[in-house]
């Protein structure tokens, strides 16, 4: 072999080796992220809505003029602005109280009182929307007749069935991703810069307003930002307390044209139009949360160096602070789950009460385990929510390798496509998807448990590559390059440093991914086909049909498959934390 | 064994390139201490990993051991795992998931050493730098100094060819440092490998090294063994950088063969070190501690009032071996070091002599070529030596 030929070589293999992983992952995320999208926007401007017909019958602007002119989409958009922003400084504030009490406070049992802040995460935001309308609502709500007859009162004194109601329920719905979100700006805070404004002369206020806010603006800001997001996509809550009385929120309206359509024909180019409009919100919501976080990033004040944090002295207020944790958790897990198991125990829909004892049955939750449907539902829940944690976990890691420590061409744009779909919500995810697999017969997955596995995969790589970008930043790059210098080549170097180091991490992501796919239900819905219904479908499906005590039981058995998932997500984050990547 | 030619090391930046390290070239000899010492910045890192392979310099060639590792005539690039070198990182780079003994053994799996003669190796490097009784602890419950002797030892057995170390006493408390600079210095001795080290430290850098490569701005700024560079440095950077200097700039009255008489504001001087570099001298330098007191010495005076200088005792800094004086003469302060034999009292009037074969001429750019030419954009460090005196 002569030298020019080897040095030839060396300079292809560099070369390839420079656009290899972004011609590769950008490619399977263009496929993922941007067709879905590009297939939308194409579709808004064909006249049936759906993109073979942009192609053959030509553009048209009657599906924007339709949406934008009707005053009733100017209604819902401010409907819509009014619940995200509402449900967001509810939860922002409720979060923000629980981190500082858990975590620079002197509250009692403060591990006990973090489990409870973190354990509704169990509960999926439809079935805490339940139990609320099983509670509050006007004609049989179990609060409202408790009320009515104890106060002597003539009419219900709430309705849950109102914008407020939804409000109420999303706010208690999103208050441990809130608290998860903040907890570690409050916990990694260093007690130092507080001393040190107090040894500066600092009075408290003073010290809260000038350092320890500013401090943690970021994480604030960053919080906001996500629950902002959510607000706008959510469609749970809506779905199940504002539809049945017309009120409607953006999401809602997007399933109701797709499933519930007046003309008995899903109005896809109404949806596509009405969908580009949700894309431009979230798209510049999402543009601020990042811009906050990447602040947020550089105000981090992890030294390394352990500190101890002296807590808070609560005082005679300490009691009293435990009795707020003690009623959040009652609003939020015990009233609504409490009437949810009542209610799968009932042969039919009945307050509780004395009388009503001697009809409990199990009847609902063995028909759960025998029902055809029910396992076939379970089964498709398992398996849809495995696979898409598994494919999740291991795209990431490999994303996040190549944009925080290769040097590969185009890893800025691969990091921003994987960014991307946190900007896209479940329904449009959904709605793109049919557009998709309806245009394209190369995979014919339509109906199938497979589209929904990729909807999910869409779906959360934006969380998953956040997580894992997170991990490989920390993991200090001399434990890399040591392995090199030690003579191990790349594939070495993957399996003896990066994966063993990052496992931990990886895991819990993993879980993680599983618990959310395993309780997701408005791309389930929206992509329901003969074979393919999820539990929380499943679930919609006997609520929306009339039979609240079966939606109840299999509500409850979700649950109990959730709190062992996120039992499991909890320890292998205390592990990934404990094993910690020192540097 | 490791030969650096003409070696370039650009990054690209906003606007135009960042240079971290010029034309750089020199040799290491085989079983040689070879030290990089320079200010943050001054690129002496950067040409470490460039050797290492985990950087990709711009231009030049590196050979090590005859073999050309990097070629950027030809853009041969040998991947740093099939290079024949070892390395000690800053920050120790243990990995936490290992024991301590898999840490060290993870340079002989890679070559797929068989088992026995494998554990045979590893115990014996980690007897070496004493922690054999350490072997099965996790990586992450080490002290500071046991974690740097890991590093060492996953670095020595791999038997390599050259031995890089990257600033590996910075992250350690003075004491220790102390302690692990002799230890560094019996086992370099005792493995024999060749060593290229970097390090901010010129008290490191005399102690450890064969030679010295004093670095700034991305340039060698002088070469040598550490006495020389100590005794008979030739540019003020290096007189600054390394030791403690008392410079002063001069104008040159005379230059003869083995003396030059010098015009400082202090008064005239003449100085018998670096009498070569004759009229292109600038600066005249002293070290502190071969300043002497005219009582202290008999032959100091010799009645012609040469490199006499009369002036009070303004500041005394005792540190116990050794006392500080800064004494104010009639055109500036002079520091003195001496024994804390005899003490001297605050206002003193003292009379001082710099002796001519203590007196180093310097040039400050000239000649060299390395200091001069340095432009104004370059990110050079704010280091003492940059403070020009005209």
């Amino acid at each position: 072999m002569s030298a020019s030929t080897d040095t030839a070589r060396t300079r292809l293999a560099l070369v390839l080796g420079r656009w290899m992983p972004f011609a590769m992952l950008g490619l399977m995320l263009t496929w993922l992220v941007v067709v879905p999208l590009v297939i939308l926007l194409v579709g808004s401007f064909s006249v049936t809505g759906l993109p073979v017909d942009f192609f053959t019958r030509g553009f048209t602007l009657d599906n924007y003029i339709q949406t934008y002119s009707d005053p009733f989409f100017w209604r819902m958009a401010w409907t819509t602005t009014v619940f995200a922003v509402c449900s967001a400084l509810g939860s922002l504030t409720l979060g923000i109280i629980l981190a500082w009490l858990v975590e620079r406070t002197d509250l009692p049992a403060r591990g006990l009182v973090r489990v409870l802040i973190i354990l509704p995460l169990a509960t999926p935001p439809v079935l805490l929307a339940i139990g609320w309308i099983m509670l509050l609502s006007p004609r049989t709500g179990f609060f409202n007749q408790l009320l009515q007859s104890g106060l002597g009162l003539s009419a219900a004194p709430f309705n849950i069935y109102s914008l407020t109601g939804m409000i109420f329920v999303d706010m208690l719905a999103l208050v441990p991703s809130t608290f998860l979100i903040l907890s570690p700006a409050f916990r990694n805070m260093d007690p130092n810069l507080e001393e040190a404004a107090m040894t500066s002369g600092a009075r408290f206020h003073t010290m809260i307003w000038r350092v320890v806010l500013p401090l943690l603006l970021p994480a604030i800001l960053a919080a906001g930002g996500f629950l902002l997001i959510v607000g706008f996509l959510v469609f749970d809550i809506p779905g199940a307390i504002g539809m049945p009385v017309g009120i409607f929120v953006l999401s809602t309206r997007v399933v109701y044209l797709a499933t519930d359509a007046p003309t008995g024909m899903a109005e896809y180019g109404l949806i596509a139009s009405m969908a580009i409009f949700f894309l431009v919100v979230l798209l510049l919501i999402a543009f601020g949360y990042q811009r906050a976080t990447r602040r947020a990033a550089r105000f981090v004040t992890v030294t390394g160096k352990g500190f101890r944090i002296r807590p808070f002295a609560l005082k005679r207020w300490r009691w009293v602070a435990f009795g707020f944790v003690a009623l959040y958790f009652t609003l939020v897990t015990i009233a609504p789950m409490g009437i949810l198991i009542w209610a799968s125990l009932m042969p039919w829909f009945a307050q509780p009460s004395w009388d009503m004892l001697q009809h409990v049955t199990l009847a609902n939750h063995l028909d759960f385990f025998n029902n055809r449907r029910a396992v076939r539902a379970a089964q498709n829940s398992i398996t849809i929510s495995v696979i898409s944690a598994t494919a999740v976990a291991v795209i990431s890691i490999i994303i996040s390798w190549v944009v925080v420590r290769s040097n590969a061409v185009g890893r800025r744009v691969l990091d921003a496509l994987a960014f991307l779909p946190i900007a896209i919500p479940g329904v449009m995810i959904g709605v793109a998807l049919i557009f998709v697999y309806l245009t394209f017969d190369l995979l014919p997955i339509y109906g199938t448990i497979w589209i929904i596995v990729i909807a999910y995969v869409t779906n959360y790589i934006s969380f998953g590559t956040r997580a894992s970008n997170g991990v490989m930043v920390q993991l200090h790059s001399d434990l890399e390059e040591a392995a090199m210098t030690s003579g191990a080549r790349w594939g070495r170097l993957m399996r003896s440093i990066i994966i063993p180091l990052t496992l931990p991490a990886l895991v819990a992501v993993w879980i993680w991914v599983l618990a959310i796919c395993m309780r997701e239900l408005t791309s389930a819905l929206l992509l329901q086909g003969r074979g393919n219904t999820t539990v929380p479908v499943l679930l919609w499906g006997y609520w929306t049909g009339g039979q609240p005590n079966r939606a109840a039981a299999v509500g409850v058995w979700l649950v109990v498959a959730m709190l062992f998932v996120i039992g499991l997500w909890q320890f292998m984050a205390q592990r990934s934390r404990l094993s910690g990547v020192r540097e | 064994m490791l030969d650096v030619r003409n070696l370039r090391v650009e990054y690209r930046t906003a606007g135009a390139p960042y240079v971290a390290v010029h034309d750089e070239s020199f040799a290491v000899r085989a079983g040689e201490f070879f030290t990089l010492l320079g200010p943050s910045g001054c690129g002496k890192t950067t040409t470490l990993r460039s050797v290492a392979g985990l950087e990709t310099p711009t231009a030049g060639r590196i050979e090590i051991d005859g073999v050309p590792v990097f070629d950027g005539a030809t853009g041969r690039a040998v991947p740093t795992h099939a290079r024949e070198i070892a390395m000690v990182f800053q920050s120790y780079a243990i990995w936490p998931h290992m024991t301590v003994f898999e840490n060290v053994a993870f340079p002989l799996r890679v070559k797929r050493l068989p088992g026995a003669a494998l554990r045979r190796q590893v115990d014996e490097v980690l007897q070496m730098v004493g922690l054999g009784d350490f072997a099965e602890r996790p990586a992450t419950m080490l002290s500071g100094g046991q974690q740097q002797r890991v590093a060492l030892a996953r670095a020595i057995v791999k038997d390599a060819k050259v031995l890089l170390l990257d600033e590996p006493l910075s992250n350690l408390d003075a004491k220790l440092r102390e302690q692990m600079r002799r230890e560094l210095r019996r086992l370099q001795k005792h493995v024999g490998t060749t060593s290229i080290y970097v390090t901010h430290d010129q008290d490191e850098a005399l102690s450890l090294s064969d030679r010295i490569a004093v670095m700034r701005g991305g340039r060698i700024v002088e070469l040598g063994r550490p006495l020389d560079l100590y005794l008979r440095p030739r540019h003020t950077f290096t007189a600054r950088f390394v030791g403690q200097a008392e410079l002063a700039p001069c104008k040159v009255v005379q230059a003869g063969a083995d003396a030059v008489l010098v015009e400082t504001k202090l008064g005239r001087f003449r100085a018998r070190v670096n009498a070569d570099i004759g009229a292109r001298a600038n600066h005249l330098m002293v070290r502190p501690e071969h300043v002497v007191f005219a009582d202290a010495d008999a032959d100091a005076d010799d009645g012609t009032g040469e490199n006499m200088l009369e002036g009070q005792i303004a500041n005394i800094l005792f540190s116990g071996k050794l006392v500080e004086y800064e004494v104010q003469t009639g055109q500036g302060v002079v520091s003195v070091c001496a024994a804390s034999n005899v003490l001297r009292t605050l206002g003193e009037a003292v009379r001082l002599h710099l002796p001519p074969e203590h007196c180093v001429l310097l040039t400050d750019g000239e000649g060299g070529g390395s200091l001069g030419d340095i432009p104004g954009g370059d990110a050079a460090p704010a280091g003492p030596g940059n403070r020009r005196t005209a």
